[in-house]
């Protein structure tokens, strides 16, 4: 089966300490139920992210997401 | 990749003699040439905010001849202003910043016309001020605005040439709903309040303003003139420790209330503070460094930790959903301090709510009263039901 690739950037990448992983295919949740179970620091910044599947973002975090896609994590902030 | 759109804006009158001399290194690029230079001096630009990326934005726009450059700021320059906001100097402590700013755009190129909105963008004035200008840049440091900015250009079909910077991150992105994704398509929702610091709790590098600020300006500029290919559809993510500028494409959300094809929001929102939770400074202040993610707390109870949880809601909203194992306390008997007795000494407490703004106010209390290791939960059972089990309902 194909794997699905996590891209992460900014605070994400460098919490996770990689650029990125790849995971078996699952729900956003549960991908991100997993990641968090093998990083604490993940666990601070990922709840502050936003996920894009394929491009576009996620409103329902319950939605599986296919083998073979790519999720870009990426963590928001409003400074200026 | 986009390909090049029509120039924003028409040509202005012929140049000056003055002129051709002040602007001739522009001149004499054929992409912008004396054409591309008519449209910037006929442009009016409004940039929110004339603080960190408002300082570079408004410098370079001036010298580059934007006829009419706009400033929404309504605050005074401060000493801890001075490492990054290089539009303002030493002498200009205490006064306004629109001021400030509009006396060293005089000096940079005396041929600008600044118009100043020297007052707080709310949903009320937004709108009014919006439609005077053909670009909006985002300078602004906060969330609800840059919301609010966002759902203003959407409705009044304008280009949003957004920045952010956080200590040595930056992103940009150029949103224009007529031909991509807005904000919204990027980033759906707010994160929960508490959970992301501001540059004034969690620092930023002075010169990022610079690495982000020098690209809206240069979005601007392009977008203006109708030269090379927008920054729309596409995120810039800039990593000053690694010096990497990374692309992320982002495409036009088909399910966004505010820029889809049918969207289900069609004016702004009531109230953009409450729509990101903003909470009282006293609670801000509770909640820095004690507020943990749904994420943690599961891991805490996958991990047998001991503690108390306790949800502050009302009782029917506890009926609706709750969180495994939390007890009801209401806020309250927080506030008139009953429910100080009932709280354990030697188990550390979490606190939560429906969103994280009620908890994070009782944590105020918390502290106050010695609980100096109390904590509570970042967007609440909301957040819980969201991001840890969707089968729960939500409210
Ligand atoms: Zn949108």
């Amino acid at each position: 089966m194909d794997l699905v690739e996590i891209k992460f950037y900014a605070a994400a990448r460098e919490a996770a300490g990689v650029p990125h992983v790849h995971v078996q295919p699952d729900s956003i949740e549960e991908i991100i139920a997993s990641l968090i179970k093998s990083s604490g620091e993940l666990a601070r910044v990922l709840p502050q992210c936003s996920y894009l599947i394929d491009e576009v973002a996620v409103r329902d975090r319950s939605i599986q997401v296919k083998g073979g896609s790519r999720i870009d994590v990426l963590p928001q902030f409003a400074g200026g | 990749m986009s390909a090049t759109l029509k120039p924003l804006v028409e040509q202005g009158p012929e140049l000056s003699v003055d002129e051709v001399r002040r602007y001739s290194r522009h001149l004499i690029i054929p992409d912008v040439g004396m054409s591309g230079q008519r449209r910037l001096m006929n442009a009016k630009v409004l940039c929110v905010g004339a603080g960190g990326l408002g300082s570079p934005a408004l410098m370079y726009l001036a010298a580059a001849g934007i006829g009419t450059l706009g400033i929404v700021e309504f605050d005074t320059v401060d000493e801890s202003n001075l490492q990054r906001q290089i539009i303002h100097g030493q002498s200009d402590i205490g006064k306004s910043k629109a001021v400030s700013a509009k006396e060293a755009i005089a000096e940079i190129n005396p041929f600008v016309n600044v118009v100043l909105h020297e007052v707080r963008l709310d949903v009320d004035n937004v709108m009014e001020i919006f439609a005077q200008y053909d670009l909006i840049v985002d300078g602004t440091d906060n969330f609800a605005t840059r919301y609010l900015v966002n759902d203003a250009a959407v409705l009044l079909k304008k280009p949003y040439v957004w920045g952010s910077i956080y200590r040595f991150d930056g992103q940009a992105s150029v949103f224009w709903s007529e031909h991509g994704p807005c904000y919204r398509c990027l980033y759906p929702e707010p994160p929960p309040p508490g959970m992301v610091p501001s540059c004034a709790e969690g620092g930023v590098l002075g010169v990022l303003c610079a690495s982000i600020g020098s690209i809206q300006t240069t979005e601007a500029i392009k977008l203006i003139a109708g030269i090379g290919e927008p920054l729309i559809g596409e995120l810039i993510v800039y990593d000053a420790l690694e010096m990497e500028y990374r692309k992320v494409k982002i495409r036009k959300d088909p399910k966004c209330p505010i820029c889809s094809d049918s969207p289900s929001q069609t004016e702004l929102l009531p109230d953009y503070e409450s729509f990101c939770g903003a909470i009282s400074d006293g609670a801000a202040e509770a909640a820095s460094g004690s507020t943990i993610s749904v994420v943690e707390l599961k891991a805490k109870m996958d991990g047998k930790e001991k503690f108390m949880l306790i949800d502050v809601r009302e009782p029917g909203e506890f009926e609706i959903v709750r969180i495994p194992g939390s007890i009801l306390i209401p806020k309250q008997e927080f506030l008139n301090g009953s429910a100080l007795e009932k709280l354990p000494q030697d188990l550390p407490i979490i606190l939560h709510c429906k969103s994280g703004v009620r908890s994070a106010e009782c944590l105020a209390v918390l502290k106050q009263a010695g609980f100096s290791d109390a904590t509570h939960v970042a967007g609440g059972v909301l957040a819980w039901a969201k991001q840890i089990d969707s089968s729960l309902p939500t409210y």
